[in-house]
């Protein structure tokens, strides 16, 4: 434990040594404000369901800018040597990378809990539907950190590393829609596998099981999934 | 120390290595020799566990490193060919976590991190960027995070490429001290640096080990039967050339 802690100090440290962490905080928290106050303005209701739609489409693009360098980074500069060299588990590896960047998407969503404030504020808002978009919205972000972790572990090109995410990304975003296209369990099954369909139902208050089992198995998947990509070498 | 036996690898049809077999005792500093692609490097990730052997297997230690990956590591100090850096991090900095994910207790994490910083005289640039060091210094942070948790085993994958020839002699010097601490593996292309510092010879080409034997006795062997002084150059371009090598002889004794 000690270890996986060692190394998401080391990333944190990574992201918050470069500019690059605080203009990718200060522009994505620049933009949700300004929608915020377009939305409120335009639906004068103190709710914050479509503000998380909103967050659900920006971090469709967001997140594989995030996790690109996650693996590649060290493939290319020769430091996934040293990792692999080193007395860790490949659990400790890929738990490290992984949790480092839940910490700073974490971070990056609760600096928009002003907006709860805000409608507090104002109006009356419905607390357990904010409370239950948030944990929709940070299940999704899970969701999708784990799928740009699985990429890295591919690649050490990290343009490459962030279009294959986005491919993967923008597929599950938009399964739904491909449902008017199929009848049936075809249907059924893009409705299902599709991120939007379940985070509507976060973002309304509702949590369900079946919600919280779809991002969970797709978050651990991933992890298996890069924990054996890594094992077998597969970016040589 | 260290048991390699009928070790081979491919990559696809490629066989990277064939059969290959050595001892190294505890104490020794191994020179090891070959062309670019004779199979050095991969050989070497194959022993730090970065690769896993088609065939053979390879004990060190006491411990079958494919079945005890883990502490094996713990026992394995390695520098491969490009020093494994992270640029934005701090001298020290990079240092602490390599004793960190490398088990040096907490208590001990700071006596070990100022005792490299000291054996690599890196005191100087502790507080510095790694990016911003010269290439000397940053294979000296290489050696010290190899060494930060005192391993039983050094491995360094031409830990002088690149350098001028002061920083050359400083790690040389480095890596002489090793001697009493450690097992030492040296992967080089400059052969008078292993007639410095080895006091064994392994040599490879095409994937297989061509001479394993100690410096001194090859060197006076080879001199006994030639009648004339040789260097390990000359032994090894002999062992990777078609035809015999010519008989060295000096200008003056030409003139003479």
């Amino acid at each position: 434990m000690n270890k996986t802690f060692a190394i998401v100090k080391k990333e944190l440290h990574s992201y918050f040594s470069s500019p690059i962490a605080y203009i990718i905080l200060i522009a994505t928290l620049s933009l949700f404000n300004v929608f915020f106050f377009f939305i409120i303005d335009q639906n004068h209701e103190a709710s914050l369901r479509d503000i998380f739609i909103l967050m659900e489409f920006m971090f469709v693009f967001l997140i594989p800018l995030l996790t690109m360098r996650m693996f590649s980074e060290e493939k290319a500069n020769g430091t996934m040597e040293f990792l692999l060299t080193s007395p860790l588990t490949l659990t400790m590896i890929v738990l490290g990378k992984y949790f480092s960047m839940l910490i700073f998407f974490t971070l990056l969503i609760s600096m928009t809990a002003t907006y709860y404030f805000i409608l507090d504020y104002f109006g009356d808002p419905d607390p357990i539907s904010i409370l239950s978009g948030y944990v929709g919205i940070w299940l999704e972000g899970a969701f999708f950190i784990a799928i740009g972790l699985l990429v890295s572990s591919w690649t050490r090109n990290q343009i490459i590393a962030a279009l294959v995410s986005y491919a993967l990304i923008f597929s599950l975003y938009f399964a739904a829609s491909f449902t008017k296209y199929f009848t049936g369990s075809v249907e059924s099954f893009f409705m299902q596998s599709s991120t939007r369909t379940h985070l509507e139902n976060f973002a309304v208050g509702i949590i369900t099981p079946s919600n919280i089992t779809y991002y969970l198995t797709g978050i651990i998947l991933c992890l298996v999934l890069t924990r054996l990509s890594i094992d077998n070498r597969l970016w040589q | 120390m260290l048991i390699a036996k009928h070790i081979s690898k491919k990559f696809g049809v490629y066989q990277a290595l064939e059969n290959v077999s050595f001892e190294i005792n505890k104490g020794d500093i191994v020179g090891f020799l070959g062309k670019n692609g004779a199979g050095k490097t991969t050989l070497m990730r194959i022993l730090t566990t970065f690769l896993t052997a088609s065939a053979g297997t390879v004990i060190i230690d006491g411990e079958d490193i494919g079945k005890h990956s883990l502490s094996v590591r713990e026992k394995i100090g390695y520098l491969p060919e490009k020093p494994p850096l992270y640029s934005d991090m701090t001298v020290k900095s990079y240092l602490k976590f390599a004793a960190q994910i490398k088990g040096v207790s907490a208590k001990k994490e700071s006596f070990q991190v100022a005792k490299v910083l000291d054996d690599c005289d890196l005191n100087r640039v502790e507080k510095q960027k790694i990016a911003t060091l010269s290439k000397g210094y940053q294979q000296r942070v290489g050696i010290a995070q190899a060494i930060i948790h005192e391993p039983k085993l050094l491995i360094l994958d031409e830990p002088t490429s690149g350098l001028d020839p002061i920083q050359i002699l400083q790690v040389l010097a480095l890596i002489k001290n090793q001697r009493d601490q450690r097992t030492v593996l040296l992967s080089t292309h400059t052969l008078n640096e292993i007639e410095q510092v080895a006091q064994r010879v392994l040599m490879m080409k095409s994937g297989k080990i061509v001479l394993d034997a100690p410096l001194n006795e090859l060197l006076e062997k080879k001199q006994l039967a030639q009648s004339y002084p040789i260097t390990l150059e000359q032994i090894f371009i002999e062992y990777h050339q078609e035809t015999p090598p010519r008989p060295f002889v000096s200008a003056s004794s030409v003139k003479g």
